[in-house]
């Protein structure tokens, strides 16, 4: 009677063949990642998982790597370069700087580390941070010496140890670069009336980042540098070379870039081949079988990529990663980004894929290699910049997926979640991600996102290219590279290899120049304890120009029109000093390597820093944009709408930091008056008008590389830094407190300003105008985690960042952490080690920020819904 | 009903709050309607229990009489003024102060926020207009207005005309309430309601009375008579270890689901307790009923509502713990 044949019940049948049964119910099984697309790692956990990866290899990187920025001084960089400069003392600056990355990229030391498959470092060891003299050395030297580079109470976080043979080595290299660096021409170029507002002045705008520092914010011409490989762009630079006519005095100086380029070419092909050698040297030495065969390919991978295009995926991205540590040895700057991943690395993946050469979990392991590698580089700050910049680590190296494709389509593929689950698998702050969303984004790619995002460690930020792709066209990028945009650093889009953007090059703290717009040109609390009281008010001086006194004005238009004007000044301030700098770049420190790897500086020869690549621009941010809404429309409201105050008055209570004014300070900041993130328009249309002012003075001023400047609205972490600088404000700020961040609205010590919830914030910050700030935009985003969790936080959350994209919002970031988290990891920060938060264009460990970031981030409205 | 003096009829609100999720489908706008008829001691909203606005004080968000003083000073009554202050000029919660005479010009010259009115007044086009502002959000997420309390159906002539309104506006309503009233009062409302949620504290209608001061008796036939009219229902049991988190009530529960109703809901959500709104009984100057009260930890609590749900989930009712799931 009985049968062999097991008959299975429908329910067995069905969990037998899951896989099956789940797909057949999906009308298009891509993506094909190892995770499912709705894989939940869990709301507001962070990096506190151990073992995050499912490759046990990832996990046994990660356990020997350092969840901090903390790190130490490598000289051999700075001794390399000085040695090429004084070798070469009759050449001209740009063959003197190739051979200075090219000594550094054939002699400095190189690592290989246990169980990595993709190599590559700044020339030390990992964290090490290399020093870059053209930049300035004194402070380097000065630093070490004063005790404020390791650490100490004067500097808690980014800190850098160093040897005394190292301190050694950068005093006896001083004497050489004293008076020659970027800071000392720039100061020579600039004149006071520019010094007199900045970093070295009163600090109404910071245009110091570029001055110790490359400028960085770029990604390289990946389909160039992956198609051509550096042989073939070295045939590219004999070709153009060898059409040259020196009698032709713009050939002359073409002949000089191109036998730079050469030199610098040369040094990244014997890099590569460096690391081979050094990987055979390790497998010949290395006893376990299974490494040795790892190391053996490594040395093929880098033998092959010297010269040749890459043919593998595991090609392909060592030579990515080869390539961006070149141009971070080359020059130290910021947010050297990663372009768009899944668009340039996809026919190696699909390649490898479909001739059996790798598998998709081969690739996602490779992936997560490639995210930790970035995040054992580091970068040597000063102490002041560290507190600007809240927390350091190599800096804005940003990597991007998604969005639409030139051709109009949408770009999602295997790549793009793969990426997103590397991140979840790998939990360090590094690459910094970017999803491009748009209205035709599939859902799955969003719930990838959101799944991300509510895990709670701050990534990935979100960019709409419904508003960035017309924004950026606005400055003349053609559609298709449009299209092609990657985010750069914290915030900027930026056509990848096609823009020497200067992206994060000043800082204007708007809410300084209404304080200056209504005090008649002069600061608030102007008096002895200013360090330019001597020079300045002492003499009966101001620091602005005189646009009259709130006190005296007759009417809510003359506000305006003083804000406007003292707006101008400033911008035309912080603009000349922009335009020092880049001067001082271009005389200084050319960038040879970098431009064989960006378009168009061989086609031209003309070096990337003088404007060789295609588009050129120079992006100023307005900050406290907030902080100006409210305090416009406390004004509107209280002195001229009301009348409930007088200017007077009121300029008398900020001037005494509102002591002996308090019911005054409890009604600027309460529900009583309009306030900007409320979706009240009466607020919000200041709001628009303080930042439509702002890019008004900036947008389309000439810079010095032969573009423009494009104004960016947001502030990073610099918020905190202006309000540091600047005295009590009429919207309830008191001396200190940081101004508003980024596009986000209000909140002072006292309380928050946006008390309707995220519907409104995401209805006022859209009234906005994002497209007109083509440097980019940011909302910084607070959630408690019992809002995001489940179907309900899921979703709800989905359709609040689709409406943001609907409503041209350009760009967000997210924290998902409890207020108590936070605190607690305030109080006790040895059980907080692994907490990543976002802070703003990034994320950080919590517990490596200063103090006062940290709590700038506890007092962001934490936004709950029941 | 109330109204104003061009004769409109006002509600008395305490609460508008944008962008919640969880009282309904979607994205919501939820008002919190002021006065209800049960009493029961978990009560996170005590503002809402008395239907008469009623002054909120915070000290903590005051300065002190000697820096301000402008409540006091504007009180008509003067030196009999029922405000309070303790040693350092902070105001005392108002509590039953019964010389008051309920002007509220105290909490309107409050420069910020330390003395605040508990119940403000709205008018119907007011609100629609305040509703409406997130309308693309609904349309997104199939989203709409919540009328909560309090006991929303207390002010049954207002909620049916706001109601009316926001569906004649295209937006969709739910309206989240006890059903502790007539049930005329409750038809009223029904017809321009889109979702009905409502709570089943205790099958046990001696208990009932004992948690919440009332019996379920008219709450159990409301529930019967809005599934027969064809509401689209939610069910919620907030789960109170120690008072109604036995197996044998969520079971009854469940079979009353299950046979009275025919299973016509769209979710039987058992709602863990969490301590919640303490301040807001401060600055009614009233005592937190619960304030003895020891919750289990979080997982065992997690447990055995999970357990409860399976138990539920017997009877063919779909039975979700919390309401972290979407109701389609």
């Amino acid at each position: 009677m009985s049968c062999n044949c097991a008959v299975l019940t429908s329910e067995e049948n069905i969990a037998k063949n899951k896989d099956v049964y789940e797909n057949a119910f999906r009308v298009d099984a891509r993506p094909q990642a190892i995770e499912p697309f709705d894989k939940e790692w869990g709301v507001a956990i962070s990096g506190n998982t151990p073992e995050p990866s499912p490759f046990p290899r990832i996990n046994r990187i990660l356990s020997v790597t350092k969840k901090t920025t903390n790190g130490f001084v490598a000289p051999d960089r700075a001794e390399l370069v000085t040695r090429a400069y004084r070798e070469h003392p009759g050449e001209s600056r740009i063959v003197k700087c190739a051979y200075g990355i090219k000594y550094t990229l054939e002699e400095s030391p190189l690592y290989i580390y246990d169980d990595e498959l993709i190599v590559g470092g700044l020339g030390c060891d990992k964290k090490g941070a290399p020093v870059h003299p053209e930049f300035g050395l004194n402070w380097v030297v000065d630093e070490m010496r004063d005790g404020l580079m390791d650490y100490s109470e004067k500097r808690t976080h980014d800190y850098f140890s160093y040897t005394k043979d190292t301190q050694e080595r950068m005093e006896a290299l001083r004497e050489f670069w004293n008076g020659h660096t970027v800071e000392d021409l720039t100061n020579s170029l600039a004149g006071e009336e520019a010094l007199k507002g900045s970093h070295a002045g009163k600090g109404v705008f910071f245009a110091d980042a570029y001055i110790f520092c490359g400028a960085g914010h770029l990604g390289l011409d990946y389909e160039r540098l992956l198609s051509l490989g550096f042989g073939g762009i070295r045939a590219q630079i004999e070709r153009e070379m060898s059409t040259l006519d020196l009698s032709r005095p713009e050939d002359m100086e073409k002949r000089t870039f191109y036998r730079a380029a050469l030199i610098a070419n040369e040094g990244s092909i014997n890099h590569c081949r460096r690391y081979a050698a050094l990987a055979r040297e390790k497998a010949l030495s290395c006893a376990d079988k299974a490494r040795a065969a790892e190391l053996e390919r490594i040395a093929e991978n880098c033998e092959w990529i010297a010269e040749n295009p890459p043919r593998t995926f595991w090609e392909a991205i060592q030579l990515v990663h080869l390539a961006n540590c070149m141009i971070l040895i080359e020059c130290n700057g910021h947010s050297i980004s990663y372009g768009c991943f899944d668009r340039y690395m996809l026919p190696f993946y699909e390649r490898d894929l479909a001739s059996g050469e790798a598998t998709r979990e081969q690739c996602q392991e490779l992936i997560e290699n490639f995210f930790i590698k970035i995040w054992d580089l580091n970068k040597l700050r000063n102490h002041v910049l560290i507190k600007t910049f809240g927390n350091g680590g190599i800096g804005g190296p940003a990597l991007t997926v998604g969005g639409l494709l030139p051709d109009g389509s949408d770009c999602t593929n295997d790549l793009t979640y793969m990426v997103i689950d590397a991140h979840a698998h790998v939990r360090v702050p590094c690459p910094w991600l970017a999803v491009r969303l748009h209205a035709n984004t599939p859902w799955e790619l969003k719930v990838k996102t959101a799944n991300c995002i509510r895990m709670g460690t701050g990534e990935p930020k979100i960019f709409n290219d419904d508003v960035t792709i017309p924004s950026m066209m606005s400055s003349g990028v053609s559609l298709s590279d449009a299209r092609n945009y990657q985010v750069v650093g914290c915030v900027e889009p930026d056509v990848s290899g096609k823009t020497y953007g200067w992206h994060d090059a000043g800082h204007m703290n708007m809410a300084k120049v209404l304080e200056l717009a209504i005090n008649d040109g002069r600061c608030l609390h102007c008096g002895e304890s200013c360090p330019r009281w001597s020079v300045c008010g002492k003499l009966g001086k101001r620091l602005g120009i005189r646009t009259g006194s709130l006190a005296d004005m007759t009417s809510f238009e003359q506000v305006k029109e003083a804000y406007d004007r003292q707006m101008e000044y400033w911008c035309t301030q912080m603009v000349t000093l922009l335009n020092a700098v880049d001067k001082a770049h271009q005389a200084l420190r050319p960038l040879p390597f970098l431009s064989t790897v960006m378009d168009g500086c061989v086609e031209k020869g003309v070096d990337v820093t003088m404007g060789g690549t295609r588009y050129n621009f120079t992006g100023p941010q307005g900050i406290g944009i907030g902080t100006v809404g409210d305090g416009l429309s406390t004004i509107k409201q209280l002195v001229f709408d009301e009348k409930k105050v007088t200017g007077a008055e009121l300029l008398q209570a900020v001037e005494d930091n509102w002591v002996g004014h308090e019911p005054l300070y409890l009604l600027v900041n309460s529900k009583n008056v309009h306030h900007y993130g409320n979706d009240d328009d009466y607020a919000d249309e200041l709001t628009k008008f303080g930042m439509d002012t702002y890019c008004k003075h900036i947008e389309r001023r000439p810079n010095a590389h032969g573009g423009f400047f494009q104004p960016g609205c947001y502030s990073v972490t610099v918020n905190v830094a202006h309000g540091v600088n600047q005295w009590a404000s009429v919207e309830g700020r008191t001396a200190f407190e940081p101004v508003s961040d980024c596009m986000g609205a209000v909140h002072t010590h006292c309380c928050a300003h946006d008390v309707n919830g995220p519907s409104a914030i995401c209805r006022s910050v859209t009234k906005l105008d994002h497209a007109r700030a083509t440097n980019g935009t940011l909302l910084n985003w607070k959630f408690s985690p019992s809002t995001m969790v489940g179907e309900v936080g899921r979703d709800n959350f989905i359709a609040l960042l689709d409406e943001y994209v609907h409503r041209k919002g350009m760009h967000s970031q997210f924290t998902v952490a409890s207020q108590e988290t936070l605190i607690k990891a305030q109080e006790h920060p040895e059980d907080y080690r692994d907490l990543l938060v976002r802070v703003a264009g990034y994320s950080a460990y919590f517990v490596e920020l200063n103090r006062q970031l940290q709590d700038d981030i506890i007092g962001r409205t934490e936004l709950s819904f029941s | 009903m109330l109204k104003n003096t061009e004769g409109e009829a006002l509600g008395v609100i305490t609460n508008i709050q944008r962008y919640t999720i969880h009282d309904g489908p979607g994205i919501r706008t939820e008002l919190f309607f002021k006065g209800c008829n049960l009493r029961c001691p978990w009560c996170s909203n005590p503002e809402t229990v008395s239907p008469a606005r009623e002054l909120g004080v915070y000290p903590k968000k005051c300065i002190g009489k000697q820096k301000c003083g402008l409540c006091a000073g504007a009180c008509p009554l003067g030196g009999e003024s029922p405000l309070r202050f303790d040693g350092e000029g902070l105001p005392l919660p108002a509590g039953t102060a019964a010389a008051c005479r309920d002007c509220f010009r105290c909490a309107n010259e409050c420069p910020g926020e330390g003395i605040k009115i508990w119940g403000e007044l709205y008018t119907v086009p007011e609100l629609v207009r305040l509703i409406a502002q997130d309308r693309s959000f609904y349309q997104r997420t199939g989203g709409g207005v919540t009328l909560n309390g309090g006991e929303a159906l207390l002010q049954w002539e207002f909620a049916r005309q706001l109601c009316r309104a926001c569906r004649e506006d295209g937006i969709n309503t739910c309206v989240e309430s006890a059903l502790n009233v007539p049930v005329e009062h409750m038809l009223a409302v029904l017809e321009y309601t889109d979702y009905l949620i409502c709570d089943i504290k205790h099958m046990d209608t001696a208990r009932h009375k004992a948690l919440t001061g009332s019996g379920n008796e008219r709450i159990l036939e409301n529930i019967k008579t809005a599934s027969e009219q064809g509401a689209a229902m939610v069910i919620r049991t907030p789960v109170v270890c120690g008072y109604n988190d036995g197996e044998e009530n969520i079971r009854a529960a469940a079979d009353f689901i299950k046979n009275e109703l025919g299973n016509r809901v769209i979710q039987y959500q058992l709602l863990p307790y969490r301590r919640m709104g303490t301040e807001k009984y401060e600055t009614l100057g009233a005592a937190y009923p619960f304030e003895d009260y020891v919750p289990p930890e979080p997982e065992e609590r997690d447990a055995r509502l999970a357990y409860l749900a399976a138990a539920a989930a017997e009877y063919g009712v779909n039975a979700v713990v919390g309401s972290e799931q979407k109701w389609f």
